[in-house]
């Protein structure tokens, strides 16, 4: 080696970097990634764990008969498989019914997790659930941080009146418990994944504002951004090249604290009754199947346990790992918090 | 600060003035007869919704029907509920003391489990302790509400059949309603106690155990986090160093000195807390049975009961204004470095 080589500072990678190694030594930021990496995978192989339960909308438009669904679904190299994983047509996402009984019915071995009231069978609702929650969670927060950055970003960059305005609606968005405000959003909007989606969106955005426009206060007294004004650089690209990438870290942070939050809403108003369309995978709604054998009144306790119990812990575990992995990241990347 | 005072209770107003402002914008993506159901009385009345938009206006621009809102409710009428059947301010007066008995019932548990828990972790900092409550925290947090009311109702109320759900057993409110039951607050425990009567205040406190529990499961994570965080902040502090080097006690130092600082944050976390409680309370009453405000709530908004949902999103505005206001007052009276100018 020549000493120039030995003069050049080491190129560092990320995963080399000091606060990616502090987010790996973390054995909760490793328990949370384990855990959505099992949601991801149950998530993204959904038709193939569900080949053979198919229901008969979804096998029409993926222009599959009943008996080659099982072979295609399960071979990497048909086309379908491809399209099944990455676009399922939308009728995939309804559970398909096992008759119409009131009554559950316990595990079995085609129905290893049982059949709710309805006829529903819990395992699809499972695994297809966990696509609609990977949806919401990302989907909204990523909504979120767009109209954060407009307001936020509009507020802190022109100050004045505009400012007052956009944070005194925060203010007001703010003071109300945002389960309840989603509540009255989403029963004025309707029945249906989107529209409770954007509910939960029009509840959580002022947080994020604020925080953005704060930091873009801060941002924006320091020198380098008079530099770039004084060197000439308009309005949109001092937003958007010198202001916004220096004051969006926090509110990353936020977003992925926040995810878990956005998912339990989201369930909350789905058993509410209040989300996704009658049938469609979505656990949330999955436990409302259960409200009238949660609590076995007179009958043998727990006997349809299994009713309640999957939905429950498949959204307890889910909003766990993510909040984990959030945790994590704000202890790597938080400067405060070493 | 009297001036800071009379000024914050003046926004109160503005917030609520906002807020229905906002919903019933909203409520003008609804079509005149779904907002004509709001006003259905019986079934009689459906087959004349026409009737009911014109007499309501209830077709014309979105000013004219705030102002005919507006108007009502500043006279004292917020309207008549369609799912209780009932004015609105009835339902309220009927419903108000159910939900507050539980709220209150789980708010000194909350505040003690949090603050005893943080302690507990900032003074094993890094410790297994302070670990295994951090783990506990974040498994509290990622609980979503009405999973662990369901838990509790299926495993401690379905499965070893212990405690109970609803407010009171049916038998007990008929003979209350028959009776001699004078209602002072409309909190059974503590009406129970006023008329002397035990039964009354064993099964409503009985009732009251799982939703409390929920709630205190659910909320008491987040003070954790802070007691823990300011007790830290605290404990680095000179005067802490101080105090140790005179030789004072772990304990007196503590429990002394640096707890009474560090419970100063805490209580910024009433309006946060407060906020979280609500939204768990509503969902908690619609699991439990139990006949609040809350359990009114949920049912209006699944029937699109828009006059029910708005008097509720008003009175939540109020009381949570209100907190956020004496939140504010109490951290002056508590620390008095702080000013409002």
């Amino acid at each position: 080696m020549s000493s120039a080589d030995a003069l050049k500072p080491r190129q560092e990678r990320w995963y080399q970097s000091k606060r990616f190694r502090r987010f790996r030594r973390n054995p909760l930021a490793v328990v949370g990634v384990v855990i959505l990496v099992f949601f991801a995978t149950m998530a993204l192989m959904a038709p193939s764990l569900t080949a053979d339960r198919l229901g008969r909308a979804c096998l029409r438009d993926l222009g599959l008969g009943r008996s080659q669904a099982r072979a295609v679904l399960h071979s990497p190299l048909n086309a379908h498989f491809w399209r099944a994983m990455f676009a399922p047509p939308k009728s995939c996402y309804s559970i398909p019914r096992v008759g119409y009984s009131p009554r559950p019915k316990p595990p079995s071995k085609k129905y290893p997790m049982g059949i709710a009231s309805g006829g529903y069978d819990i395992f699809y609702g499972i695994v297809w659930g966990a696509r609609t929650s990977f949806y919401i969670g990302v989907l909204v927060v990523g909504v979120v941080m767009l109209i954060a950055t407009a307001v936020g970003g509009a507020a802190g960059l022109f100050g004045g009146w505009l400012d007052n305005l956009l944070m005194r609606l925060v203010d007001v968005v703010y003071s109300i418990p945002s389960l309840v405000l989603a509540m009255v959003f989403a029963s004025i909007f309707g029945r249906g994944l989107t529209k409770t989606m954007i509910a939960i969106a029009l509840v959580a955005w002022p947080i994020y504002a604020r925080m953005l426009r704060g930091n873009i206060l801060q941002v924006k007294a320091q020198d380098y951004i008079s530099a770039a004004h004084a060197l000439g650089a308009g309005n949109l690209r001092l937003f958007f090249k010198h202001i916004l990438p220096n004051s969006i870290g926090p509110m990353i942070i936020l977003a992925s604290l926040d995810i878990g939050a956005i998912v339990i809403t989201a369930s909350t108003l789905a058993f509410l009754g209040l989300g996704a369309d009658v049938g469609y995978a979505d656990w949330g709604q999955m436990i409302s199947f259960a409200r009238s054998w949660i609590s076995n009144p007179g009958g043998e306790p727990l006997k349809y346990w299994f009713v309640w119990f999957w939905p429950s812990m498949a959204i307890a575990m889910f909003v766990l790992g993510w909040n984990l992995m959030g945790d994590a990241v704000r202890d790597a990347l938080d400067p405060r918090s070493q | 600060m009297l001036n800071y005072i009379i000024r914050r209770s003046l926004q109160i107003p503005m917030v609520l003035f906002v807020l229905s402002l906002i919903i019933v914008g909203l409520m003008q993506l609804l079509t005149p007869q779904q907002r004509a159901a709001a006003f259905v009385k019986s079934d009689k009345q459906i087959e004349h919704l026409d009737q009911i938009i014109k007499k309501y206006h209830l077709d014309e621009g979105f000013l004219v029907q705030y102002e005919l809102w507006a108007r009502e409710v500043l006279r004292g009428n917020l309207g008549f509920s369609r799912i209780s059947k009932e004015p609105v301010t009835t339902t309220i007066r009927k419903r108000l003391p159910a939900s507050m008995e539980l709220a209150l019932s789980a708010f000194i548990p909350i505040v003690l489990v949090g603050v005893w828990l943080g302690t507990i972790a900032a003074t094993h900092r890094d410790g297994i302790l302070d670990q295994a409550l951090r783990v506990v925290a974040i498994i509290g947090w990622s609980l979503p509400t009405f999973v662990m009311a369901i838990w509790l109702v299926a495993w401690v109320y379905g499965g070893l059949g212990w405690f109970g759900i609803g407010r009171l057993p049916n038998s007990m409110l008929i003979d209350l309603a028959t009776g001699h039951f004078h209602r002072y607050t409309g909190m059974y425990t503590l009406d129970g106690l006023l008329n002397g009567r035990w039964d009354v205040f064993f099964q409503a406190l009985k009732r009251l155990v799982l939703p409390a529990t929920a709630l205190v499961i659910v909320v008491s994570a987040g003070i954790m986090r802070v007691m823990r965080s300011s007790m830290l902040d605290e404990l680095g502090k000179d005067y802490v160093r101080t105090a140790r080097a005179k030789g004072l006690m772990q304990k007196a130092v503590i429990y002394k000195h640096a707890w009474r600082n560090a419970l100063i944050p805490v209580i910024t976390m009433a309006g946060p807390m407060l906020g979280r409680m609500i939204g768990g309370i509503v969902v908690i009453e619609l699991i439990f049975n139990f006949p609040g405000l809350g359990e009114w709530a949920a049912k209006a908004a699944l029937q699109l009961d828009m006059t029910t949902l708005l008097a509720f999103v008003m009175l939540i505005g109020l009381i949570m204004a209100s907190a956020n206001l004496l939140v504010d007052i109490a951290y002056v009276i508590v620390d008095p470095r702080i000013r409002y100018e």
